[in-house]
């Protein structure tokens, strides 16, 4: 077993040495922060009818606590559910296919370094819910057991879960992340959906993976037996709904109760039975898809196996038609785009067609603030791919030493997922213009322009794809929330549209000139 | 001409990847030899302009490329030693992304793609996701690309890496035609590779060049210090510690060993052999030890 723990120290160390780990921290530490939302803000982060519990250690405990394990569940997948990915790319997983280790070890050990790196965020959340406690102030006693066992049973044992279900969709999904993601986002919307379930708490502790149902049945019933209320359910994440008064109550936390440990072991253990159902199926890092045998008539197979098998390489550069040369950037552009067109499965074509014809005809109200930002966030991989590509399958070598990449090669990138960015967006603007609505649709283009922009700096920044794919997962999060703040297609309504857009395209502008020079240091420096 | 003048590179405050680099190379072909680590692939890495030096400069028809890197690069070739390609993109289409990337258009380019697809011994696989290919395959792209925009210097890292002993002769003698009016610059491990087409060898050993010369001076340089022996199996780790051994053939009972000593050798039955290149390298390096 000591070999074990040395392979995950290893893989540990190696998804967390990177500047786009260390950015997730940084984001990390942003979200705890607003976790715990200043009296006059106006939003919460967990809601109930206009009350708002008083920031005790209970409180600021437990929904920090809840908080970690519903943002971290969605956010977290996106940042783990490559680790066999990483492994089929490097090759490395070739070398462990031909070692002793079963498949069941070396998924285990997946799992286990998938759980390191979202207990780590937890970690910071967990001493920055503390750290708010006493900056937030508010004189209550403060009350460790009301930090510890909420994080020990809530996101401890949920994001158990997140790790193994992450296996479980590399291996039977392997590289359809799109898919993974949708199939993810479903399960976890029905999750969430039990939380405010009404049966019992005895029952819905064994059906509720995030264990929350306990936590918004006691708020609940509290609430209803102070204030003579008869609500039914409570909301999570960040709400924003302008109402900056709020009716305080004091909530002393959970009794926890045996049975709902128990339900949390019983969790963490059906993550180790899927992990390991999954090594059944798992490839082993043998890929390769069974060919097709093409259909031969068998006097083509007579004559074939008389026929040379291929003729040598001969080639004469004297033949070569002569060089015309052309330093446009259309050539680019075409190829970029077929790049961005062929990335992926085929098949998420169907949902991207069914969205864009949903937008046509969708009230434009949900097709603007729901379906476009949804449609837009379906096409991650591609964005993410946009400036990462290169260095992912090594042609950087080629790029970098091509005829003026900077002012060429970068551009048309850029130029090609705008582009694209616009023929998905096609419905809204064509509507919006019809409708006269000239503002929105300079907004549209200009939120366009600024997944583009934000995708091909934050790849060249972080080298990688992960940082991107998650901030772009919070940032359609948020929107789809209708946080103000991150209304970048101009969807949402509130009078600080013309500041916004100002806004969003200084932030176009400083994210294109980052691109530039970073991309500048790197072309120099390989 | 290419004029390399006292190049420098540091990676780390320590580690110096090339100390003093200096050398003029010609049209034709030049061999570069040395152990991992000499520093041939980032010397070659500044050439092809995508690694800056600490300090040198690189002249070409009478540019700095260090200061004005687009002036080589509508004329190089670059094949690296671990490229990549496109998975989703079909030979032709690649090819069709670099030309552009090299600023090549019009209506030549396609019969160009064409030609070069046919020379490779690729058309009939073109229109196949070059993600299919095998190692040799990928590899013949990579030497496509490298001839696309008729090099006028072409940078050659590990080129016969995949390729079947036909193939490799076969892409010997396109080096050697090319060489008629480029510079090629010519890294390889096959010291075979290098010996059969390089007009000019330049062995590399920690960052420096310790040698630059036609093949010819090179070898003369080893001359009368190459000799082979017999020994018993017994005998050779002992022979090992006193001499420096270069190669071993293992016969029936006994081992064949080639090894560097002085002309006036010592040992009674050693017989005196000609010197290859391959022989002239390993007695520069280990003597520059």
């Amino acid at each position: 077993m000591p070999y074990i723990f040395t392979m995950i120290k290893a893989d540990y160390l190696q998804r967390t040495r990177s500047y786009s780990f260390l950015i997730v921290l940084a984001v990390t530490v942003l979200m705890a922060y607003a976790f715990t939302p200043d009296h006059h803000a106006n939003y919460t982060t967990l809601s109930a009818l206009g009350y708002k519990g008083a920031y005790n250690s209970a409180w600021v405990g437990y929904v920090t606590s809840i908080m970690t394990a519903v943002m971290l569940s969605y956010a977290g997948f996106l940042l783990i559910n490559s680790a066999i990915k990483k492994d089929m790319e490097t090759e490395v997983g070739l070398i462990i296919a031909t070692t002793p280790i079963s498949n069941f070890k070396y998924l285990l050990y997946k799992l286990v370094s998938n759980y390191l790196l979202l207990l780590t965020i937890t970690a910071i959340t967990f001493f920055i819910s503390i750290a708010m406690f006493f900056f937030r102030g508010t004189g209550y006693p403060f009350v460790w057991s009301d930090f510890i066992l909420p994080y020990l049973f809530f996101p401890v044992p949920a994001l158990f879960i997140v790790a193994s279900l992450a296996i479980v969709a590399e291996v039977f999904l392997r590289n359809r992340t799109i898919l993974q993601l949708i199939l993810y986002f479903a399960l976890c919307g029905i999750c969430m959906s039990l939380i405010n379930s009404k049966s019992g708490p005895q029952t819905n502790g064994f059906f509720d993976p995030f264990g929350l149902n306990l936590i918004t049945k006691s708020v609940v019933r509290h609430i209803n037996t102070h204030f003579n209320e008869n609500l039914e359910s409570v909301s999570f994440g960040f709400i924003f709904n302008g109402q900056k008064t709020f009716k305080v109550f004091e909530w002393g936390g959970l009794n926890w109760s045996a049975l709902f440990i128990l339900s949390r072991l019983i969790w963490i253990g059906l993550g180790i039975v899927l992990v390991y159902v999954s090594s059944l199926f798992f490839h082993r890092f043998d890929c390769s898809a069974p060919a097709k045998q093409p259909k031969r008539k068998s006097a083509d197979l007579a004559v074939s196996e008389f026929a040379p098998v291929r003729k040598p390489m001969q080639l004469s550069i004297a033949e070569l038609p002569a060089l015309t040369f052309n330093y446009g950037i259309f050539s680019f552009i075409k190829t970029e785009l077929r790049l961005l067109l062929r990335q992926g499965n085929q098949w998420i074509w169907l949902l991207n067609a069914g969205l864009w014809l949903a937008m046509c005809f969708a009230p434009l109200e949900i097709a603007y603030s729901y379906l476009l930002p949804i449609l837009l966030f379906m096409q991650v991989t591609r964005w993410s791919e946009l400036a990462t590509k290169e260095k992912a399958n090594r042609v950087h070598y080629f790029a970098y030493a091509s005829y003026k990449p900077l002012q060429r090669l970068l551009p048309a990138q850029m130029l090609s997922g705008l582009i694209f960015a616009l023929l998905l967006s096609l419905p809204i603007i064509m509507r919006l213009i019809l409708i006269g609505h000239g503002f929105a649709v300079i907004h549209v283009i200009n939120g366009n322009a600024f997944i583009v922009l934000l995708a091909v700096a934050l790849g060249i920044t972080s080298g990688g794809k992960k940082l991107f794919e998650i901030i772009f997962f919070l940032l359609t999060y948020s929107v789809l929330n209708k946080v103000p703040v991150t209304d970048y297609l101009g969807s949402l309504s509130h009078p600080h549209q013309l500041s916004f857009l100002l806004t969003v395209l200084s932030l176009n502008l400083a994210l294109l000139i980052l691109s530039l020079v970073m991309r500048a240091y790197q072309t120099k420096n390989m | 001409m290419l004029s390399i003048n006292q190049l420098n590179k540091y990676y780390h405050s320590q580690k110096l990847a090339l100390s003093n680099y200096s050398i003029d190379i010609h049209k034709g072909v030049l061999g570069l030899l040395g152990p991992n680590g000499a520093g041939k692939s980032t010397l070659m890495k500044i050439i092809a302009t995508i690694s800056q030096p600490s300090s040198g400069s690189l002249i070409f028809d009478g540019i700095d490329i260090v200061k004005n890197p687009n002036a080589i690069r509508k004329v190089l070739g670059y094949l690296p030693q671990d490229f990549g390609v496109y998975p989703n993109l079909n030979a032709y289409e690649f090819l069709a992304y670099i030309a552009a990337m090299k600023g090549l258009g019009g209506t030549g380019l396609k019969r160009r793609i064409e030609l070069l697809l046919d020379g490779v011994n690729l058309t009939a696989d073109a229109k196949r996701p070059i993600g299919s290919y095998s190692g040799g395959m990928k590899q013949r792209v990579g030497i496509a690309q490298a001839l696309l925009n008729d090099p006028k210097v072409l940078i050659l890292d590990e080129p016969t890496v995949g390729l079947d002993p036909e193939e490799r002769m076969r892409f010997r003698q396109l080096i050697s035609d090319l060489a008629q009016d480029c510079i090629i610059i010519l890294s390889s491990h096959i010291v075979s590779d290098i010996d059969t087409i390089a007009d000019e060898v330049a062995i590399m050993q920690e960052g420096k060049l310790i040698a630059h010369a036609s093949q010819y001076e090179i070898i003369k340089q080893a001359e009368g210090k190459i000799y082979e022996v017999l020994l018993a199996h017994d005998a050779l780790k002992q022979f090992k510690n006193q001499y420096k051994v270069i190669d071993t053939a293992r016969q029936l009972n006994q081992v064949k060993v080639r090894y560097i000593d002085q002309p006036n050798h010592t040992i009674d039955s050693a017989v005196p052999v000609i010197a290859t290149l391959e022989d002239a390298y390993l007695f520069l390096t280990q003597n520059n030890v």
